[in-house]
C-alpha cells in the first residue's frame, strides 16, 4: 500500500516537473531566442566586412577561429601575450578545487590535461561528500548561537515560542538575504567593472544554488588588481553564505 | 567549568574539520597546479604560433585588428552563438535546447555554454531557479524513495534465500551501487562517446562532471555544429541525467553518512554531546554530566 502511494506521488511529481521545465523552455526560447538571433546577424554581417577589408580567404579565417574556440575553451585567454597571470596560479587552483567541490562548477577553467580530469574526479569523489559533511557539522555547531540563543531571548522577553519562532525565523531570512545577497553584490559590483548592480545578485544566486553557470565569474577581469586575494576573499564569502 | 570544556569539545571537533576541509582545498590546488600549468602554457604558446603564422599570411592586417575582431567573435561565442558554420545553424534557443537548459538550471548542473544574456532572462532565471531547485529536490527525493522501497524488496526477496540479515543488506547495497553503475556511470560514456566523437575517458569525465552537478560545460551532449543528432537524443540524455541523479544523490548520502557514523566512532563522547544540542538548552543537568564525562576521558 505505502509503496503504491509513493509510486503515484511521484508520477504526481513527474507531470509537475516536466510541466514546469516546459514552462522554463517557453520562457526561455522566447525571451533569448529573437536576442541571438540579432547577435548571430550582426555577427555575420560583422566577418563579411572583415574578410572583404582585409581579403583574407574564408576558410583560412574559419580554421583560424575554429583554434581561437578551443583554445578559449579551455580557459586559455588568447588575446594577452604569454605575460598574462595564469589560469592556474595557486589561487586560481585553490578557487578551482573550490568550485569542483561544492559542484558549483563555473567552467571558466577546466582541466586541460587528461591526468588532470582523471585527477578532478578522484579529488570530487572524496571532496563533495566531505564538503557536505563540514557543512552539516558547521550548522549544527552554528545552530546554538544563531538558532537556540536568540530565540530562548525572545521566549524570555515574554513571546510564547511559536510567535518566538517566528519572529527570529523571519529576522534571521532578513539579516541574511541583506549579509549575503544584498551587501555582497554591492561589493561585486563595484570591483567588477562591468558588472552592473543587477548582474552581481544574479550571480549571487547562481552561485549560491550551485547552479554556477559561469557566465560570470569574480576575478576574471583582465587587469584585476590583487587577483589571489580576491579570490581567496570570494572563496570565504562564499563559504559564509553557504553555512547560511 | 563543565559547560566550557563542552563547549571547547564541540568548537574544536568542528574547527577540526574545517582545518581539514581547508588543507584539502589546498592539497587539491597545489596538485592541479602541478598538472595544469605545464598544459596551459603549451596550449598558450601553441596558440600564439597560430597566430603568428596567420599574420603572417596577410601582411594587411595587424594584430589589434585581428584581436578586436577576435574579441567581439568570442563574446558572441561565449553567448552561444557559433558564427563558424552557415546562417543555417539551428537556434541555441529553439524549444528543445531551451528544455535542455531548464534542466540544467532546475537541477543546479549549470554547464554555462549556454546563459541567459538578456536582462530579463536573468531575472527570469533567477525566480525559475528559485522554485527549480527544491521541486528538483523534492522530486528526487520521491524518486529515491521509490528507489529505497524497490531497494527494500530485492532485500526481502534475498532474505527468503540467504537468512542471514548483515550479509543480505551488504549484497543487496552492493547490488544497487553495481548495477547502477553499470547502468549510469559505465554504459552511457560509450553511447556518448560513440555518438559525439569523444574518448572513452572524456565520456567517463562528461558523465562524472554532469552526475555530479558540477557541470563545468566543457563538454556537452548535442552541442557541436558538425553533427546531426536525432530529435530526442537530448531527451533521453536528460532522462538519464534524471534517474543517474537520483541514484548518485542515495549512494552519495549512504558515503557521507558512512564518514559520519565512522568519525562518531572515533570519538564516542560526541554521540552524547550531539544529542545534547539537538535537545536545546532544555536539556537536563542529569545528561550534562553523562557528556562530560566521557569528553574529559577522551582529553
Amino acid at each position: 500500500m505505502y509503496s503504491a502511494k509513493s509510486c503515484l506521488l511521484l508520477l504526481g511529481f513527474l507531470l509537475f516537473y516536466v510541466i514546469y521545465l516546459l514552462f522554463g523552455a517557453l520562457v526561455f526560447s522566447s525571451i533569448e531566442g529573437p536576442v541571438e538571433e540579432r547577435v548571430r546577424n550582426d555577427i555575420l554581417t560583422m566577418q563579411r566586412e572583415f574578410l572583404n577589408q582585409t581579403g583574407i580567404n574564408a576558410t583560412a579565417l574559419q580554421d583560424f577561429l575554429v583554434k581561437v574556440f578551443s583554445a578559449n575553451k579551455y580557459g586559455v585567454s588568447v588575446l594577452q601575450n604569454s605575460s598574462v597571470s595564469s589560469n592556474w596560479d595557486l589561487a586560481s587552483s585553490m578557487f578551482f578545487a573550490n568550485t569542483l567541490v561544492t559542484t558549483v562548477g563555473y567552467g571558466h577553467s577546466t582541466p586541460l590535461s587528461d591526468t588532470g580530469k582523471a585527477f578532478s574526479i578522484l579529488y570530487a569523489v572524496i571532496g563533495v561528500p566531505f564538503t557536505m559533511l563540514v557543512l552539516t557539522a558547521s550548522v549544527q555547531r552554528l545552530m546554538y548561537p544563531l538558532v537556540y540563543a536568540p530565540v530562548a531571548l525572545f521566549q524570555r522577553s515574554g513571546l510564547g515560542p511559536r510567535p518566538a519562532s517566528t519572529v527570529h525565523f523571519a529576522l534571521l531570512l532578513f539579516v541574511l538575504a541583506l549579509c549575503f545577497y544584498v551587501a555582497p553584490a554591492f561589493v561585486f559590483s563595484t570591483i567588477e567593472g562591468s558588472w552592473s548592480y543587477l548582474d552581481a545578485v544574479y550571480f549571487c544566486f547562481m552561485s549560491l544554488s550551485t547552479v554556477g553557470l559561469g557566465d560570470f565569474v569574480p576575478g576574471e577581469q583582465p587587469g584585476q588588481k590583487h587577483r589571489s586575494l580576491y579570490k581567496v576573499l570570494v572563496m570565504g564569502e562564499y563559504w559564509a553564505r553557504l553555512l547560511a | 567549568m563543565a559547560r566550557f570544556q563542552e563547549a571547547a569539545g564541540k568548537v574544536s571537533w568542528t574547527g577540526l574539520l574545517v582545518l581539514a576541509h581547508f588543507s584539502y582545498l589546498l592539497v587539491g590546488a597545489t596538485i592541479f597546479q602541478i598538472l595544469e600549468r605545464e598544459a596551459e602554457i603549451n596550449n598558450r604558446h601553441h596558440f600564439q604560433l597560430e597566430k603568428l603564422n596567420f599574420l603572417a599570411n596577410y601582411t594587411c592586417l595587424d594584430g589589434p585588428a585581428l584581436e578586436r575582431f577576435v574579441q567581439v567573435i568570442l563574446d558572441a561565442w561565449e553567448r552561444g552563438v557559433n558564427p563558424s558554420g552557415n546562417s543555417t545553424n539551428p537556434s541555441n534557443w529553439d524549444f528543445s535546447s531551451s528544455f535542455f537548459f531548464a534542466g540544467t538550471v532546475v537541477t543546479t548542473i549549470g554547464y554555462g555554454n549556454l546563459s541567459p544574456s538578456t536582462v530579463t532572462g536573468q531575472v527570469f532565471c533567477v525566480f525559475y531557479a528559485l522554485c527549480g531547485i527544491p521541486l528538483n529536490l523534492v522530486f528526487l527525493n520521491q524518486l529515491g524513495k521509490c528507489l529505497t522501497i524497490h531497494l527494500g524488496r530485492l532485500e526481502r526477496g534475498l532474505l527468503s534465500l540467504v537468512p542471514h540479515k548483515q550479509s543480505v543488506e551488504v549484497l543487496a547495497v552492493g547490488l544497487f551501487v553495481a548495477s547502477g553503475s553499470l547502468l549510469f556511470l559505465v554504459i552511457p560514456p560509450l553511447l556518448f562517446s560513440y555518438v559525439e566523437g569523444w574518448s572513452y575517458g572524456e565520456g567517463f569525465y562528461y558523465t562524472f562532471i554532469t552526475l555530479s552537478t558540477i557541470g563545468f560545460g566543457d563538454y556537452v551532449v548535442g552541442t557541436d555544429p558538425d553533427k546531426h543528432y536525432i530529435t530526442v537524443y537530448r531527451s533521453l540524455a536528460g532522462v538519464w541525467i534524471i534517474f543517474a541523479l537520483a541514484w548518485l544523490a542515495l549512494v552519495l548520502s549512504m558515503g557521507s553518512k558512512l564518514m559520519e557514523s565512522a568519525m562518531v566512532l572515533t570519538r564516542p563522547g560526541l554521540r552524547k554531546q550531539q544529542a545534547e544540542l539537538e535537545d536545546g538548552s532544555s536539556s537536563g543537568k542529569l545528561e550534562e554530566e553523562l557528556g562530560q564525562r566521557p569528553a574529559q576521558s577522551n582529553i
